[in-house]
């Protein structure tokens, strides 16, 4: 600073700010000047470096504070969830569409989502939904319309699809020889030009939208009977909607938020997904009176058929008394489209990764299910079982809640379950009525917490026994000797006919015209009769008060039973030791019940109604109630038809069906 | 030239500090408003508004609860801490108006209330609701461990923890889940990655850290500070079971790849053993847990816990380790009583206690005495024919609640050392030949009793 000495000698400028005036006026006060400046100075530094120091202490403690606050209570697992669809801003979709003999595969955006090349699969017309907002694939169906009524099922699918959906369809090998004019029109009415004269061996794609434009159509002709349309591979785009248009505009509500995930994903569910007036999906049955089975878990058992599942749980939450949150459905496998039907109806579902084959597998997931619903609920003392192609009663939980305290209270006791073997339209007649059986149905039923802990879940077979489960619970081992109890009239109805072990036929021979009760709040008969010792009486009662019918008729023909009402009749046959079921086997099979396998006996006796009066049947010598038998009578005997071919297979693979 | 410097250095440097001045500002209000908006204004003496703030925000989220029927109770440390110094008077005066806000007013950051998972039903209403009185809401989520030690189950995550945050206080409402031990159990709060890690200082919330398990409480309807809210019906021995409620899952992940190593042994022996080992240990359990005798998992049966989250079926025996502070003359009669005869008993209360029990045909109970020295825990062991003495040394532990076999029991939070020492770096290697004097690796040999104590020391029945 002491080099720098203003001149005073120096002549004002002539240019001299007001500025330079003051400053130089100051200068002769020296002194203070000096000090001043130093001051100003000093005090700037000081400023700068508090300013940054601050600056970095407000960055530390919010860093830490950031460090400090998360610590601990991160996740371990680095979050790899990835949107699994990646939003496509994309307008436009490119869609491939391949029809032939051999193959047939439809690729969307460069992602293939029908391939099928299998032999001797898949033949017929494919149908794919997809989002026309989205382009999600949300269904996918094939009809093997070279058989008959198939068409009838693909007329029934495309009436449910909603309006504004893409659909494609694809012909593998043949799809046109049991093509009725209907779905011909339907076809026509989506816009396709060549459908109403598609015919044998025709190959054949098209896309469209539903009640809308057609994005394209491609048709390869046979040329002979004897040969096949050249392969015809359609390249098309199809614009995409708006996501607000592709969707209906209910009111918001929970429920509706729901039904909206569910209706933008998947298709072929009918009115749950109508913009006007859907149908509901929350059903507020009555609740029951002193109910003994609200805290029961209730166990769903499902595989991949999500419409199965869907009606079922219709059913299920319609049942009055039924406590949604006891429910947990447990999917075996990674199936997205039952996981969405679950998520419709705000239950709670569980997927389970399948670890072995066909039946074995099954068991697993059996096992699985179990476990984790007495882990779910450790306080239940007992669990429901139902399996996903069942219709419930409507007094399903009425009927477990009369009965339940039996199965806690009587050792004898195996399970309670919904379902009669025996329980045809022409064989059940009372709904209050219930048995005891030695065999265990399935099928909807009560599971004690005991049994499976103590005996079941440590000894269950293992992946590589390839075992039903049912038919190993049905083991003496297992059994020890206990029984079931089950209703005259079943309270489920087997609707499944695509199943591991079932077919069309089947199901039509044995399932279909099954009993099934609809009357609401039945008021279970005597149910304390159904205890150990009191059953028996209970027998020995109806065997005194029963009629012995004329064993010199024939017991198949429908005069064997007098045309009367509410009467008690018993016959006798032959049986002689325990395992002895010839005969019948034989009267089952004429009296068209359940004659695969022996079920619904109890010490050598039958129960079940005929011509509306109950029908006592009594094997001789082997049953304890033989003793009944006047002696005057001798026990029918039937010779069972020589043996055909493979008449022996059929019961085992049916059998195994009843789970 | 020097003067234009020197001018230009002051202008430069006002400018600087201007600039300064100006960014500090800056900085100091945005500072500010984060502090009071999103995060929480750390009062550090309590001024009134910032109390009654507490009390409204705790009332508040009553009447949330309350409207959508959802029945929670009070678990906050703090607030139980000072009930329970007044739980007679609230007690015997459940309506009495106070004339002061003594307990919801203290200061804190959070509430925390319980809510029992079964007792609701998970609802959306209830965070509109919230949305609407202003709460603002965090959701955690993660695995059920209910499925966790079932092969390949996946369910939905379920809830955990929830957070309601109004103005400077916030809710903690944690979740408890019944599990298959007959208690209660809730889970660690972990956040993903997108979470906001500011929402609240979660470091100060009270549970949460680890996961817990507690005894299913007895509640009492209480009015405090104008408010009714249930509390445990004994807050103080609540708070005794918060401090060591720890509770740690088995390594089922482990175990299952163990089990496709070593597949289980599924004859109807092994079936049987278990059977029998698991109502020995619930009737051992039962009988401890009555005289208020803590005890843990101990050799073989917490190895078969630790590895394979299940008993070992060739092991024989069921184990358990009490401390012997916790030694009482009771435990013996008791035993008895409930059936199982003193098999032998050996060393004494001031060295190398150890009790045997006959079980149930062959299964034999177990229970070893553990020294506390400075550095390490022991427990002695003694070969009756010779008096040879022998002395199992451990690292120090401490005791964490699990569940096994259908029951909730402790083990050595750090199991793996405690199983490291008694069985080695091997111990994921069945070993059917296991000799008690020799195969461990943390055996010492401990000098021999004398011979006229024999009588006392090595009872044989």
């Amino acid at each position: 600073m002491d080099e720098w000495k203003p001149n005073p000698a120096v002549k004002p400028h002539k240019k001299r700010s007001w500025y330079l005036a003051w400053k130089y006026k100051l200068m002769n006060q020296r002194a203070l000047r000096k000090l001043c400046q130093t001051g100003a100075v000093l005090f700037l530094l000081v400023t700068v470096i508090v300013n940054i120091k601050l600056i970095l202490d407000t960055r530390r403690a919010a860093y830490e504070e950031e460090e400090e606050s998360a610590q601990d209570y991160d996740d371990e697992m680095l979050n790899v969830e990835v949107p699994r669809h990646p939003i496509n801003n994309k307008k436009v979709l490119d869609v491939e569409v391949y029809s032939s003999r051999s193959k047939v595969y439809v690729a969307v955006d460069g992602t293939t989502v029908l391939e099928d090349e299998a032999r001797e699969q898949g033949r017929g017309i494919h149908v794919i939904v997809l989002n026309q907002a989205t382009g999600h694939v949300m269904a996918k169906r094939v009809f093997d319309t070279y058989s008959p009524h198939e068409d009838e099922a693909m007329v029934l699918f495309l009436n449910m699809v909603a309006r504004g959906r893409i659909l494609i369809f694809t012909i593998k090998d043949e799809g046109s020889f049991h093509l009725k004019e209907t779905a011909k029109n339907v076809l026509k009415s989506l816009g396709s030009q060549v459908a109403p004269f598609l015919s044998w061996r025709d190959m054949w794609t098209f896309v469209g939208k539903k009640g809308g434009e057609v994005y394209g159509e491609k048709h390869a002709k046979s040329p002979a009977l004897s040969t096949w349309g050249d392969p015809v591979l359609l390249k098309t785009e199809v614009h995409l909607t708006s996501v607000e248009d592709a969707e209906c505009h209910w009111p918001d509500t929970e429920l509706n938020r729901r039904r909206k995930r569910f209706c933008s994903k998947v298709e072929g569910y009918g009115s749950v997904c109508s913009c006007k007036d859907p149908t509901p999906i929350e059903f507020n049955p009555d609740p029951l009176k002193d109910n003994k089975v609200f805290d029961v878990p209730v166990a769903v058992i499902a595989g991949n058929r999500p419409n199965y599942l869907y009606r079922m749980l219709r059913s299920l939450l319609s049942a009055q008394g039924v406590n949604p949150q006891m429910i947990t459905v447990f999917i075996d496998g990674y199936y997205e489209e039952p996981m969405d039907v679950v998520e419709l109806f705000g239950l709670s579902g569980i997927q389970h990764t399948p670890i072995s084959i066909k039946n074995a597998r099954v068991s697993q997931h059996y096992k699985a299910s179990l476990t984790a619903t007495f882990n779910l609920f450790p306080d239940a003392k007992f669990a429901v079982v139902l399996e996903e192609d069942l219709d419930i009663s409507v007094d399903f939980f009425s009927f477990l809640s009369q009965s339940i305290h039996l199965l806690e209270e009587d050792e004898s006791l195996y399970c309670i379950s919904a379902w009669n073997d025996q329980g045809y339209e022409h064989t059940a007649e009372d709904p209050s009525l219930l048995y005891r059986v030695e065999t265990m149905p399935g099928l909807g039923w009560v599971l004690r917490k005991s049994l499976y802990k103590d005996e079941l879940e440590p000894k269950w077979p293992t992946p590589e026994k390839l075992w039903d489960w049912d038919m190993w619970m049905r083991m003496p081992e297992q059994r020890k000797g206990r029984e079931c109890i089950i209703p005259d009239i079943s309270r489920s109805y087997h609707f499944g006919i695509v199943g591991l072990n079932m077919n069309g036929y089947f199901h039509e021979a044995y399932f279909k015209k099954h009993k099934f009760n609809t009357v609401p709040n039945v008021q279970l008969k005597n149910v304390e009769s159904l205890r150990k010792d009191n059953y028996e009486t209970e027998i020995h009662r109806l065997l005194g008060e029963a009629e012995v019918l004329d064993h010199n008729k024939n017991p198949c023909e429908d005069s064997f039973v007098p045309d009367t009402e509410g009467k008690v009749y018993v016959m006798f046959i032959r049986m002689e030791q325990e395992a002895d079921f010839t005969t019948w086997t034989q009267l089952a099979k004429c009296l068209h019940i359940w004659d695969l396998d022996v079920r619904g006996n109890h010490k050598g006796l039958w129960r079940l109604f005929r011509k509306k009066n109950h029908f006592l049947v009594v094997g001789v010598p082997a049953s304890p109630y033989s003793s009944k038998k006047p002696s005057s009578v001798t026990p029918i005997y039937m010779e069972p038809p020589a043996k055909e071919e493979g008449a022996v297979a059929v019961p085992a693979v049916a059998a195994a069906e009843q789970t | 030239m020097q003067k234009i410097n020197r001018n230009v250095v002051l202008a430069l440097l006002s400018l600087t500090s201007l600039v300064f001045l100006l960014f500090q500002l800056c900085y100091y209000k945005f500072y500010l408003s984060q502090k009071n908006g999103a995060a929480f204004f750390k009062a550090r003496g309590s001024q009134s508004g910032q109390d009654s703030t507490r009390w409204h925000v705790v009332r508040k989220f009553l009447g949330l609860i309350s409207s959508h029927n959802i029945p929670v109770y009070l678990i906050d440390p703090l607030i139980l801490g000072l009930v329970d110094k007044d739980i007679e008077h609230i007690r015997s005066s459940p309506d009495g108006p106070s004339p002061e806000c003594k307990y919801f007013c203290a200061p804190r950051d959070f509430t925390t209330f319980a809510l029992l998972d079964k007792t609701w039903k998970h609802e959306v209403g209830l965070f509109r609701t919230a949305e609407k009185m202003g709460f603002q809401w965090l959701k955690i989520i993660n695995k059920d461990p209910r499925l966790d030690g079932m092969d390949d189950l996946s369910g939905m995550e379920i809830p955990l923890h929830y957070i309601f945050k109004l103005a400077s206080h916030a809710i903690h409402l944690v979740v408890f889940y019944e599990r298959s031990g007959n208690f209660l159990w809730h889970g660690p709060l972990r956040l993903k990655q997108h979470m906001d890690r500011k929402f609240v200082p979660f470091r100060k919330l009270h549970f949460g850290r680890y996961p817990g398990a507690y005894e299913k409480p007895e509640l009492l309807l209480v009015s405090i500070d104008d408010l009714k809210v249930q509390i445990p019906k004994n807050p103080s021995s609540f708070l005794e079971e918060m401090s060591h409620s720890r509770f740690l899952e088995c390594r089922y992940r482990e175990a299952r790849a163990f089990i496709q190593l070593y597949p289980d042994d599924a004859s109807l022996d092994a079936v049987e053993f278990r059977k029998k080992a698991k109502s020995l240990l619930h009737l051992a359990a039962l009988t401890l847990n009555n005289l208020g005798v803590k005890f843990w998992l101990s050799s073989g049966t917490c190895l078969g816990w630790y590895r394979q989250c299940n008993v070992i079926p060739h092991s024989k025996d069921v184990d358990l380790g009490i401390f012997i502070r916790d030694y009482k003359a009771d435990i013996i009669p008791a035993f008895q009583r409930a059936g199982l005869l003193l098999k032998h008993k050996f060393g004494k209360v001031e060295d190398s206690l150890e009790l045997s029990f006959q079980g149930e045909d062959d299964v034999k109970l177990d229970i070893f005495f553990f020294y506390e020295e400075d550095d390490h825990i022991w427990n002695g062991g003694t070969q009756a024919k010779s008096g040879k003495k022998f002395k199992y040394l451990f690292p120090k532990f401490t005791l964490c609640w699990t569940e096994f076999v259908d029951l909730k029991v402790r083990v050595p939070c750090e199991t793996l050392q405690y199983v490291e020492a008694n069985y080695g770096p091997e111990w994921k290697v069945p070993v059917k030949m296991w000799d008690w004097k020799s195969s461990p690796s943390n055996v010492q040999d401990n000098g021999v009793w004398p011979v006229d104590e024999w009588d006392d020391v090595i009872q044989i029945y």
